[in-house]
Protein backbone atom coordinates (compact mmCIF):
# COMPACT_ATOMS: atom_id res chain seq x y z
CA UNK A 1 0.00 0.00 0.00
CA UNK A 2 2.86 2.31 0.93
CA UNK A 3 4.53 1.62 -2.42
CA UNK A 4 1.34 2.37 -4.27
CA UNK A 5 0.82 5.76 -2.63
CA UNK A 6 4.48 6.64 -3.13
CA UNK A 7 4.26 5.73 -6.81
CA UNK A 8 1.09 7.73 -7.26
CA UNK A 9 2.49 10.84 -5.57
CA UNK A 10 5.73 10.82 -7.56
CA UNK A 11 3.70 9.97 -10.69
CA UNK A 12 1.49 12.99 -10.16
CA UNK A 13 4.62 15.14 -9.71
CA UNK A 14 6.16 13.91 -12.97
CA UNK A 15 2.77 14.18 -14.66
CA UNK A 16 2.43 17.77 -13.50
CA UNK A 17 5.60 18.60 -15.45
CA UNK A 18 4.21 16.91 -18.58
CA UNK A 19 1.02 18.84 -17.96
CA UNK A 20 2.85 22.19 -17.98
CA UNK A 21 4.31 21.47 -21.41
CA UNK A 22 0.98 20.03 -22.59
CA UNK A 23 -0.85 23.13 -21.37
CA UNK A 24 1.38 25.27 -23.59
CA UNK A 25 0.58 22.94 -26.46
CA UNK A 26 -3.17 23.31 -26.10
CA UNK A 27 -3.02 27.07 -25.49
CA UNK A 28 -1.06 27.60 -28.71
CA UNK A 29 -3.49 25.40 -30.61
CA UNK A 30 -6.59 27.10 -29.24
CA UNK A 31 -5.46 30.67 -29.65
CA UNK A 32 -3.34 30.49 -32.78
CA UNK A 33 -4.05 27.16 -34.49
CA UNK A 34 -0.38 26.23 -34.03
CA UNK A 35 0.78 22.69 -33.27
CA UNK A 36 4.29 23.09 -31.94
CA UNK A 37 6.31 19.93 -32.45
CA UNK A 38 9.38 21.63 -31.01
CA UNK A 39 7.71 21.95 -27.59
CA UNK A 40 10.27 19.54 -26.13
CA UNK A 41 13.13 21.75 -27.30
CA UNK A 42 11.24 24.71 -25.82
CA UNK A 43 11.87 22.95 -22.48
CA UNK A 44 15.46 21.98 -23.32
CA UNK A 45 16.62 25.51 -24.24
CA UNK A 46 15.62 27.21 -20.95
CA UNK A 47 17.38 24.36 -19.11
CA UNK A 48 20.64 25.27 -20.84
CA UNK A 49 19.90 28.98 -20.38
CA UNK A 50 19.58 28.40 -16.62
CA UNK A 51 22.93 26.54 -16.62
CA UNK A 52 24.50 29.40 -18.59
CA UNK A 53 23.30 32.04 -16.12
CA UNK A 54 24.47 29.88 -13.21
CA UNK A 55 27.90 29.59 -14.88
CA UNK A 56 27.93 33.38 -15.11
CA UNK A 57 27.51 33.54 -11.34
CA UNK A 58 23.75 33.88 -10.82
CA UNK A 59 22.05 31.88 -8.06
CA UNK A 60 19.46 29.33 -9.27
CA UNK A 61 16.39 31.53 -8.64
CA UNK A 62 17.89 34.46 -10.52
CA UNK A 63 19.10 32.20 -13.33
CA UNK A 64 15.55 30.86 -13.61
CA UNK A 65 14.01 34.33 -13.78
CA UNK A 66 16.54 35.41 -16.41
CA UNK A 67 15.82 32.22 -18.36
CA UNK A 68 12.10 33.05 -18.23
CA UNK A 69 12.78 36.47 -19.74
CA UNK A 70 15.07 34.96 -22.37
CA UNK A 71 12.45 32.30 -23.16
CA UNK A 72 9.75 34.95 -23.58
CA UNK A 73 11.97 36.88 -25.98
CA UNK A 74 13.28 33.93 -28.02
CA UNK A 75 10.65 31.18 -27.70
CA UNK A 76 7.73 33.59 -27.37
CA UNK A 77 8.22 36.68 -29.50
CA UNK A 78 11.05 35.33 -31.69
CA UNK A 79 9.28 32.05 -32.50
CA UNK A 80 6.07 33.90 -33.35
CA UNK A 81 7.74 36.52 -35.56
CA UNK A 82 10.25 34.37 -37.38
CA UNK A 83 8.34 31.12 -37.86
CA UNK A 84 4.64 31.37 -37.05
CA UNK A 85 3.65 34.74 -38.54
CA UNK A 86 5.04 34.10 -42.04
CA UNK A 87 3.65 30.54 -42.21
CA UNK A 88 0.33 30.62 -40.38
CA UNK A 89 -1.66 31.89 -43.36
CA UNK A 90 -0.63 28.80 -45.33
CA UNK A 91 -2.43 26.49 -42.93
CA UNK A 92 -1.45 23.95 -40.30
CA UNK A 93 0.76 21.57 -42.29
CA UNK A 94 3.61 23.98 -43.22
CA UNK A 95 3.84 24.99 -39.57
CA UNK A 96 3.92 21.37 -38.44
CA UNK A 97 6.81 20.73 -40.82
CA UNK A 98 8.55 23.93 -39.75
CA UNK A 99 8.32 23.10 -36.04
CA UNK A 100 9.53 19.54 -36.69
CA UNK A 101 12.47 21.08 -38.55
CA UNK A 102 13.04 23.56 -35.75
CA UNK A 103 13.15 20.69 -33.27
CA UNK A 104 15.84 18.86 -35.26
CA UNK A 105 17.73 22.09 -35.93
CA UNK A 106 17.84 23.13 -32.28
CA UNK A 107 18.99 19.72 -31.11
CA UNK A 108 21.68 19.39 -33.77
CA UNK A 109 22.93 22.94 -33.24
CA UNK A 110 23.29 22.40 -29.52
CA UNK A 111 24.89 19.00 -29.97
CA UNK A 112 27.41 20.14 -32.57
CA UNK A 113 27.94 23.66 -31.24
CA UNK A 114 28.04 23.05 -27.51
CA UNK A 115 27.88 19.57 -26.12
CA UNK A 116 26.46 16.10 -26.65
CA UNK A 117 26.93 15.24 -22.97
CA UNK A 118 24.35 15.21 -20.21
CA UNK A 119 24.98 18.04 -17.76
CA UNK A 120 23.95 17.86 -14.11
CA UNK A 121 21.34 20.39 -13.09
CA UNK A 122 20.77 21.73 -9.57
CA UNK A 123 17.46 20.85 -7.95
CA UNK A 124 15.48 23.81 -6.64
CA UNK A 125 14.29 21.62 -3.75
CA UNK A 126 16.13 20.06 -0.80
CA UNK A 127 17.16 16.42 -1.16
CA UNK A 128 15.83 13.69 1.08
CA UNK A 129 12.35 12.59 1.97
CA UNK A 130 9.89 12.45 4.79
CA UNK A 131 7.64 9.69 6.02
CA UNK A 132 3.97 9.64 6.86
CA UNK A 133 2.91 6.26 8.22
CA UNK A 134 4.97 3.91 6.05
CA UNK A 135 4.89 6.16 3.00
CA UNK A 136 8.10 7.94 1.97
CA UNK A 137 7.63 11.09 -0.05
CA UNK A 138 10.55 13.10 -1.43
CA UNK A 139 10.77 16.84 -0.95
CA UNK A 140 11.44 17.13 -4.68
CA UNK A 141 8.07 15.55 -5.53
CA UNK A 142 6.22 17.80 -3.11
CA UNK A 143 8.12 20.86 -4.36
CA UNK A 144 7.35 19.97 -7.96
CA UNK A 145 3.67 19.57 -7.15
CA UNK A 146 3.53 22.87 -5.29
CA UNK A 147 5.29 24.83 -8.04
CA UNK A 148 3.38 23.20 -10.91
CA UNK A 149 0.11 23.55 -9.01
CA UNK A 150 0.80 27.21 -8.31
CA UNK A 151 1.56 27.89 -11.97
CA UNK A 152 -1.53 26.03 -13.20
CA UNK A 153 -3.87 27.70 -10.70
CA UNK A 154 -2.41 31.15 -11.45
CA UNK A 155 -2.91 30.54 -15.15
CA UNK A 156 -6.51 29.41 -14.66
CA UNK A 157 -7.23 32.46 -12.49
CA UNK A 158 -5.66 34.71 -15.12
CA UNK A 159 -7.70 33.14 -17.93
CA UNK A 160 -11.00 33.09 -16.04
CA UNK A 161 -10.87 36.07 -13.71
CA UNK A 162 -9.16 38.83 -15.64
CA UNK A 163 -10.43 40.91 -18.50
CA UNK A 164 -7.41 40.03 -20.61
CA UNK A 165 -7.75 36.31 -19.84
CA UNK A 166 -11.36 36.34 -20.94
CA UNK A 167 -10.40 38.12 -24.15
CA UNK A 168 -7.82 35.38 -24.78
CA UNK A 169 -10.54 32.77 -24.30
CA UNK A 170 -12.79 34.67 -26.68
CA UNK A 171 -10.04 34.66 -29.31
CA UNK A 172 -9.53 30.93 -28.81
CA UNK A 173 -13.25 30.24 -29.21
CA UNK A 174 -14.07 32.50 -32.13
CA UNK A 175 -11.39 34.65 -33.72
CA UNK A 176 -13.65 36.41 -36.23
CA UNK A 177 -16.20 37.46 -33.64
CA UNK A 178 -13.42 38.61 -31.30
CA UNK A 179 -12.01 40.87 -34.03
CA UNK A 180 -15.37 42.48 -34.72
CA UNK A 181 -15.80 43.14 -30.99
CA UNK A 182 -12.59 45.14 -30.94
CA UNK A 183 -10.37 42.56 -29.26
CA UNK A 184 -6.78 42.91 -30.42
CA UNK A 185 -6.42 39.34 -31.63
CA UNK A 186 -2.73 39.69 -32.51
CA UNK A 187 -1.88 40.86 -29.03
CA UNK A 188 -3.87 38.08 -27.38
CA UNK A 189 -2.09 35.53 -29.56
CA UNK A 190 1.26 37.07 -28.57
CA UNK A 191 0.31 36.71 -24.88
CA UNK A 192 -0.34 33.02 -25.55
CA UNK A 193 3.15 32.57 -26.99
CA UNK A 194 4.66 34.37 -23.99
CA UNK A 195 2.72 32.16 -21.57
CA UNK A 196 3.84 29.06 -23.45
CA UNK A 197 7.47 30.18 -23.16
CA UNK A 198 7.16 30.68 -19.39
CA UNK A 199 5.41 27.30 -18.96
CA UNK A 200 8.31 25.68 -20.84
CA UNK A 201 10.85 27.45 -18.62
CA UNK A 202 9.06 26.26 -15.47
CA UNK A 203 8.91 22.72 -16.86
CA UNK A 204 12.66 22.96 -17.54
CA UNK A 205 13.36 24.00 -13.96
CA UNK A 206 11.33 21.08 -12.59
CA UNK A 207 12.23 18.29 -14.99
CA UNK A 208 15.94 18.84 -15.66
CA UNK A 209 17.26 17.76 -12.23
CA UNK A 210 15.90 14.28 -13.12
CA UNK A 211 16.35 14.23 -16.93
CA UNK A 212 19.71 16.11 -16.85
CA UNK A 213 20.40 18.88 -19.35
CA UNK A 214 21.05 17.19 -22.66
CA UNK A 215 20.46 18.20 -26.26
CA UNK A 216 17.82 15.48 -26.74
CA UNK A 217 16.10 15.79 -23.35
CA UNK A 218 13.16 17.42 -25.13
CA UNK A 219 12.34 14.29 -27.15
CA UNK A 220 10.64 12.49 -24.29
CA UNK A 221 8.95 15.49 -22.72
CA UNK A 222 7.80 16.89 -26.08
CA UNK A 223 6.25 13.56 -27.04
CA UNK A 224 4.60 13.13 -23.68
CA UNK A 225 3.24 16.65 -23.72
CA UNK A 226 1.76 15.97 -27.15
CA UNK A 227 0.26 12.65 -26.04
CA UNK A 228 -1.03 14.24 -22.82
CA UNK A 229 -2.75 16.99 -24.81
CA UNK A 230 -4.40 14.47 -27.15
CA UNK A 231 -5.40 12.10 -24.34
CA UNK A 232 -7.01 14.87 -22.31
CA UNK A 233 -8.55 16.68 -25.25
CA UNK A 234 -6.61 19.04 -27.45
CA UNK A 235 -9.11 21.86 -27.12
CA UNK A 236 -9.38 21.77 -23.33
CA UNK A 237 -6.81 23.18 -20.93
CA UNK A 238 -8.18 20.94 -18.19
CA UNK A 239 -7.66 18.02 -20.56
CA UNK A 240 -3.93 18.73 -20.77
CA UNK A 241 -3.68 18.56 -16.99
CA UNK A 242 -5.58 15.30 -16.79
CA UNK A 243 -3.58 13.77 -19.67
CA UNK A 244 -0.24 14.76 -18.12
CA UNK A 245 -1.07 13.41 -14.68
CA UNK A 246 -2.56 10.20 -16.10
CA UNK A 247 0.62 9.50 -18.08
CA UNK A 248 2.86 10.30 -15.11
CA UNK A 249 1.00 8.00 -12.71
CA UNK A 250 0.52 5.10 -15.13
CA UNK A 251 4.19 5.23 -16.16
CA UNK A 252 5.20 4.84 -12.53
CA UNK A 253 2.76 2.00 -11.86
CA UNK A 254 3.70 0.09 -15.02
CA UNK A 255 7.41 0.67 -14.34
CA UNK A 256 7.07 -0.78 -10.85
CA UNK A 257 4.45 -3.52 -11.17
CA UNK A 258 5.06 -4.70 -14.74
CA UNK A 259 8.53 -3.84 -15.95
CA UNK A 260 10.61 -0.69 -16.26
CA UNK A 261 11.11 -1.70 -19.88
CA UNK A 262 7.47 -0.96 -20.67
CA UNK A 263 7.39 2.38 -18.87
CA UNK A 264 8.17 4.46 -21.92
CA UNK A 265 5.41 2.76 -23.92
CA UNK A 266 2.62 3.79 -21.54
CA UNK A 267 1.96 7.20 -23.06
CA UNK A 268 1.91 5.76 -26.56
CA UNK A 269 -0.52 2.96 -25.69
CA UNK A 270 -2.82 5.34 -23.81
CA UNK A 271 -2.65 7.69 -26.79
CA UNK A 272 -3.59 4.91 -29.23
CA UNK A 273 -6.49 3.74 -27.08
CA UNK A 274 -7.86 7.27 -26.78
CA UNK A 275 -7.42 7.98 -30.51
CA UNK A 276 -9.37 4.81 -31.40
CA UNK A 277 -12.17 4.98 -28.82
CA UNK A 278 -12.50 8.67 -28.01
CA UNK A 279 -10.68 10.73 -30.62
CA UNK A 280 -11.80 14.05 -29.11
CA UNK A 281 -9.91 13.16 -25.90
CA UNK A 282 -11.17 12.33 -22.42
CA UNK A 283 -12.40 15.84 -21.67
CA UNK A 284 -12.41 17.16 -25.23
CA UNK A 285 -15.32 18.17 -27.38
CA UNK A 286 -15.69 17.62 -31.09
CA UNK A 287 -13.69 20.39 -32.77
CA UNK A 288 -15.83 23.32 -33.83
CA UNK A 289 -13.31 25.81 -35.07
CA UNK A 290 -12.31 26.22 -38.67
CA UNK A 291 -8.70 25.42 -39.36
CA UNK B 1 -22.43 58.08 -29.15
CA UNK B 2 -24.89 59.81 -31.47
CA UNK B 3 -23.73 61.14 -34.83
CA UNK B 4 -20.13 61.95 -35.64
CA UNK B 5 -19.39 64.18 -32.66
CA UNK B 6 -18.30 67.79 -32.81
CA UNK B 7 -15.34 67.28 -35.11
CA UNK B 8 -17.31 66.79 -38.29
CA UNK B 9 -20.76 68.23 -37.80
CA UNK B 10 -21.56 68.49 -41.49
CA UNK B 11 -20.12 65.19 -42.64
CA UNK B 12 -22.39 62.41 -43.82
CA UNK B 13 -22.54 59.56 -41.35
CA UNK B 14 -21.99 56.43 -43.47
CA UNK B 15 -21.43 56.91 -47.15
CA UNK B 16 -20.92 53.96 -49.48
CA UNK B 17 -19.66 55.14 -52.87
CA UNK B 18 -19.66 52.94 -55.95
CA UNK B 19 -18.37 49.87 -54.10
CA UNK B 20 -17.52 46.91 -56.32
CA UNK B 21 -16.28 43.46 -55.45
CA UNK B 22 -15.55 40.87 -58.12
CA UNK B 23 -14.51 37.24 -57.70
CA UNK B 24 -13.05 36.46 -61.13
CA UNK B 25 -15.82 37.09 -63.64
CA UNK B 26 -18.52 37.15 -60.96
CA UNK B 27 -19.47 40.62 -59.83
CA UNK B 28 -20.73 40.04 -56.29
CA UNK B 29 -21.17 43.75 -55.64
CA UNK B 30 -21.44 45.91 -58.73
CA UNK B 31 -21.30 49.63 -58.09
CA UNK B 32 -23.41 50.07 -54.94
CA UNK B 33 -23.84 53.55 -53.47
CA UNK B 34 -26.00 54.65 -50.56
CA UNK B 35 -25.85 56.80 -47.46
CA UNK B 36 -27.05 56.37 -43.90
CA UNK B 37 -27.74 59.31 -41.60
CA UNK B 38 -27.21 59.50 -37.83
CA UNK B 39 -29.79 57.41 -35.99
CA UNK B 40 -31.28 56.12 -39.23
CA UNK B 41 -32.37 52.49 -39.76
CA UNK B 42 -31.82 51.26 -43.30
CA UNK B 43 -32.96 47.86 -44.56
CA UNK B 44 -31.22 45.87 -47.27
CA UNK B 45 -33.30 43.24 -49.05
CA UNK B 46 -32.71 41.04 -52.08
CA UNK B 47 -32.62 37.41 -53.15
CA UNK B 48 -29.92 35.02 -51.94
CA UNK B 49 -26.66 35.67 -53.73
CA UNK B 50 -27.51 39.29 -54.53
CA UNK B 51 -24.37 40.53 -52.77
CA UNK B 52 -25.83 41.80 -49.50
CA UNK B 53 -23.40 40.06 -47.18
CA UNK B 54 -20.46 40.78 -49.52
CA UNK B 55 -21.48 44.44 -49.28
CA UNK B 56 -21.46 44.20 -45.47
CA UNK B 57 -18.08 42.50 -45.52
CA UNK B 58 -16.73 45.24 -47.80
CA UNK B 59 -17.97 47.98 -45.49
CA UNK B 60 -16.58 46.27 -42.42
CA UNK B 61 -13.13 45.37 -43.67
CA UNK B 62 -13.66 41.61 -43.68
CA UNK B 63 -12.92 41.75 -47.39
CA UNK B 64 -11.30 44.48 -49.46
CA UNK B 65 -13.56 45.90 -52.17
CA UNK B 66 -12.16 45.80 -55.72
CA UNK B 67 -12.97 49.50 -56.04
CA UNK B 68 -15.07 52.23 -54.49
CA UNK B 69 -14.99 53.98 -51.12
CA UNK B 70 -16.67 53.76 -47.76
CA UNK B 71 -16.65 56.89 -45.60
CA UNK B 72 -17.68 57.03 -41.97
CA UNK B 73 -18.05 60.43 -40.31
CA UNK B 74 -16.07 62.03 -43.11
CA UNK B 75 -13.17 59.61 -42.74
CA UNK B 76 -12.41 57.02 -45.36
CA UNK B 77 -12.65 53.58 -43.77
CA UNK B 78 -12.31 51.43 -46.90
CA UNK B 79 -10.12 48.40 -46.13
CA UNK B 80 -9.77 49.18 -42.44
CA UNK B 81 -9.60 46.12 -40.20
CA UNK B 82 -12.61 45.11 -38.09
CA UNK B 83 -10.49 46.07 -35.07
CA UNK B 84 -9.93 49.64 -36.30
CA UNK B 85 -13.61 49.94 -37.18
CA UNK B 86 -14.78 48.72 -33.83
CA UNK B 87 -12.62 51.40 -32.21
CA UNK B 88 -14.55 53.92 -34.32
CA UNK B 89 -17.86 52.61 -33.05
CA UNK B 90 -18.82 50.34 -35.93
CA UNK B 91 -20.10 46.87 -35.04
CA UNK B 92 -21.89 44.01 -36.72
CA UNK B 93 -23.66 40.73 -36.28
CA UNK B 94 -23.20 37.76 -38.60
CA UNK B 95 -25.69 35.51 -40.36
CA UNK B 96 -24.38 32.61 -38.31
CA UNK B 97 -24.07 32.63 -34.53
CA UNK B 98 -20.90 34.19 -33.17
CA UNK B 99 -21.30 33.79 -29.43
CA UNK B 100 -18.48 32.40 -27.28
CA UNK B 101 -20.07 29.08 -26.39
CA UNK B 102 -18.05 28.24 -23.29
CA UNK B 103 -18.40 31.66 -21.64
CA UNK B 104 -21.52 32.51 -19.65
CA UNK B 105 -24.12 34.81 -21.20
CA UNK B 106 -23.02 37.60 -18.88
CA UNK B 107 -19.33 37.08 -19.73
CA UNK B 108 -20.21 37.13 -23.43
CA UNK B 109 -21.71 40.59 -22.98
CA UNK B 110 -18.77 41.82 -20.91
CA UNK B 111 -16.20 40.54 -23.38
CA UNK B 112 -18.11 42.33 -26.13
CA UNK B 113 -17.33 45.73 -24.65
CA UNK B 114 -14.29 45.25 -22.44
CA UNK B 115 -11.68 46.24 -25.01
CA UNK B 116 -12.97 49.78 -24.79
CA UNK B 117 -12.13 49.97 -21.11
CA UNK B 118 -8.87 51.75 -20.40
CA UNK B 119 -5.28 50.94 -21.23
CA UNK B 120 -3.62 47.54 -21.57
CA UNK B 121 -2.14 47.43 -18.01
CA UNK B 122 -5.49 48.64 -16.65
CA UNK B 123 -7.22 45.76 -18.42
CA UNK B 124 -4.72 43.28 -16.98
CA UNK B 125 -5.55 44.44 -13.47
CA UNK B 126 -9.20 45.33 -13.99
CA UNK B 127 -11.89 43.58 -11.92
CA UNK B 128 -13.31 40.50 -13.66
CA UNK B 129 -16.38 42.39 -14.90
CA UNK B 130 -14.20 45.23 -16.25
CA UNK B 131 -16.58 47.71 -14.64
CA UNK B 132 -19.20 46.59 -17.13
CA UNK B 133 -21.25 44.36 -14.84
CA UNK B 134 -24.08 46.85 -14.40
CA UNK B 135 -24.34 47.61 -18.10
CA UNK B 136 -24.25 43.88 -18.88
CA UNK B 137 -27.05 43.26 -16.37
CA UNK B 138 -29.12 46.03 -17.93
CA UNK B 139 -28.71 44.48 -21.36
CA UNK B 140 -29.53 41.02 -19.97
CA UNK B 141 -32.72 42.48 -18.50
CA UNK B 142 -33.48 44.37 -21.71
CA UNK B 143 -33.17 41.22 -23.82
CA UNK B 144 -35.05 39.06 -21.30
CA UNK B 145 -32.09 36.78 -20.62
CA UNK B 146 -31.92 37.07 -16.84
CA UNK B 147 -32.87 33.46 -16.11
CA UNK B 148 -30.00 32.17 -18.29
CA UNK B 149 -27.40 34.86 -17.51
CA UNK B 150 -24.98 32.53 -15.74
CA UNK B 151 -25.28 29.58 -18.16
CA UNK B 152 -22.72 28.87 -20.89
CA UNK B 153 -23.99 30.59 -24.03
CA UNK B 154 -23.41 27.43 -26.06
CA UNK B 155 -25.98 25.51 -23.99
CA UNK B 156 -28.89 27.77 -24.97
CA UNK B 157 -31.38 27.52 -27.82
CA UNK B 158 -30.56 29.02 -31.20
CA UNK B 159 -33.05 31.86 -30.71
CA UNK B 160 -31.58 32.77 -27.32
CA UNK B 161 -28.06 32.69 -28.72
CA UNK B 162 -29.21 34.99 -31.52
CA UNK B 163 -30.45 37.46 -28.91
CA UNK B 164 -27.09 37.25 -27.10
CA UNK B 165 -25.34 37.83 -30.42
CA UNK B 166 -27.37 40.99 -31.00
CA UNK B 167 -27.00 42.16 -27.40
CA UNK B 168 -23.21 41.75 -27.73
CA UNK B 169 -23.12 43.98 -30.80
CA UNK B 170 -24.86 46.71 -28.79
CA UNK B 171 -22.78 46.38 -25.61
CA UNK B 172 -20.10 48.94 -26.62
CA UNK B 173 -22.91 51.41 -27.52
CA UNK B 174 -21.83 51.51 -31.16
CA UNK B 175 -22.59 54.41 -33.46
CA UNK B 176 -23.31 52.14 -36.41
CA UNK B 177 -24.37 48.48 -36.36
CA UNK B 178 -24.73 46.23 -39.37
CA UNK B 179 -27.15 43.40 -38.61
CA UNK B 180 -26.98 40.42 -40.96
CA UNK B 181 -30.32 38.56 -40.91
CA UNK B 182 -31.19 39.08 -37.24
CA UNK B 183 -34.45 37.09 -37.63
CA UNK B 184 -32.90 34.01 -39.26
CA UNK B 185 -33.68 30.96 -37.12
CA UNK B 186 -35.58 33.02 -34.54
CA UNK B 187 -38.96 31.69 -33.44
CA UNK B 188 -41.66 33.71 -35.30
CA UNK B 189 -43.23 34.63 -31.97
CA UNK B 190 -39.96 36.37 -31.01
CA UNK B 191 -39.64 38.34 -34.23
CA UNK B 192 -42.03 41.11 -33.18
CA UNK B 193 -40.32 41.29 -29.82
CA UNK B 194 -36.93 41.56 -31.53
CA UNK B 195 -38.17 44.40 -33.71
CA UNK B 196 -39.47 46.25 -30.67
CA UNK B 197 -36.10 45.72 -28.93
CA UNK B 198 -34.21 47.14 -31.89
CA UNK B 199 -36.47 50.19 -32.09
CA UNK B 200 -36.01 50.78 -28.35
CA UNK B 201 -32.24 50.40 -28.68
CA UNK B 202 -32.23 52.82 -31.57
CA UNK B 203 -34.01 55.37 -29.39
CA UNK B 204 -31.95 54.65 -26.26
CA UNK B 205 -28.46 54.53 -27.79
CA UNK B 206 -29.08 56.67 -30.87
CA UNK B 207 -26.95 54.53 -33.18
CA UNK B 208 -27.65 53.89 -36.86
CA UNK B 209 -28.50 50.40 -38.12
CA UNK B 210 -28.18 48.75 -41.49
CA UNK B 211 -30.23 45.53 -41.50
CA UNK B 212 -30.14 42.66 -43.99
CA UNK B 213 -33.27 40.55 -43.70
CA UNK B 214 -35.52 38.24 -45.71
CA UNK B 215 -38.46 38.62 -43.34
CA UNK B 216 -40.33 41.32 -45.26
CA UNK B 217 -42.85 42.08 -42.54
CA UNK B 218 -39.98 42.66 -40.08
CA UNK B 219 -38.00 44.90 -42.37
CA UNK B 220 -40.97 46.92 -43.63
CA UNK B 221 -42.06 47.74 -40.09
CA UNK B 222 -38.52 48.40 -38.78
CA UNK B 223 -36.87 50.40 -41.54
CA UNK B 224 -38.07 53.79 -42.81
CA UNK B 225 -35.63 53.39 -45.72
CA UNK B 226 -35.11 50.21 -47.74
CA UNK B 227 -32.59 49.24 -50.43
CA UNK B 228 -33.27 46.29 -52.73
CA UNK B 229 -30.22 44.61 -54.23
CA UNK B 230 -30.31 42.20 -57.15
CA UNK B 231 -27.24 40.67 -58.82
CA UNK B 232 -24.88 43.00 -56.97
CA UNK B 233 -26.69 46.22 -57.97
CA UNK B 234 -29.16 48.49 -56.21
CA UNK B 235 -32.45 47.87 -58.01
CA UNK B 236 -34.60 50.23 -55.99
CA UNK B 237 -34.37 52.34 -52.87
CA UNK B 238 -36.76 54.47 -50.83
CA UNK B 239 -39.53 54.14 -48.25
CA UNK B 240 -40.63 50.52 -47.74
CA UNK B 241 -44.04 50.95 -49.42
CA UNK B 242 -42.43 52.41 -52.55
CA UNK B 243 -39.82 49.65 -52.79
CA UNK B 244 -42.44 47.00 -52.13
CA UNK B 245 -44.61 48.34 -54.92
CA UNK B 246 -41.75 48.68 -57.42
CA UNK B 247 -42.48 46.42 -60.38
CA UNK B 248 -38.84 45.41 -60.93
CA UNK B 249 -38.51 44.47 -57.26
CA UNK B 250 -41.70 42.43 -57.45
CA UNK B 251 -40.44 40.57 -60.51
CA UNK B 252 -36.89 39.98 -59.24
CA UNK B 253 -37.48 39.28 -55.57
CA UNK B 254 -40.84 39.59 -53.95
CA UNK B 255 -42.89 37.71 -56.55
CA UNK B 256 -46.52 38.43 -57.17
Amino acid sequence: MGDLIQLIVSGIATGAIYALAALGFTLLWQAAGVINFSQGEFVMLPAFAILLFIALGAPLWLAFLLACVAAMLVLGIGFKWVIVDPLIRHGVIPLVIATLGLSIGLKSTLKAGYSAEAHPFPSPFPGGQFSIADVNISYADIGTLVVAGFVVISLQLFLNRTVTGRAMQAVAQNTDAAKVLGIDVKRMVLYTFLINAVLAAVAALLVTPTYLAKFDMGDAIGQKAFFAAIIGGFNQTRGALLGGVLIGVLENLVGFYVSPAYKEGVALILFLVVIVFRPEGLLGRAEERKV
Amino acid sequence: MEGCGEMTPTARFLEVKDVRKAYGAIKAVDGVSFAVGPGEIVGVIGPNGSGKTTLFNSILGQIKPSSGNVDFCGEEITGMSPLQLSRRGVGRTFQTLQVFGKLSVRDNLIVAAQEFQGTMPARLLAPPDAGLGQHADEMIEFFGLRHVAQLPAGSLSYGQQKLIDIAMAFMPKPRLVLLDEPCAGVNPSLVDQLRALLIDLNKAQGGSFVVIEHNMDFIMKLCPHVICMVEGKVLAEGPPETVQANRQVLEAYLGN
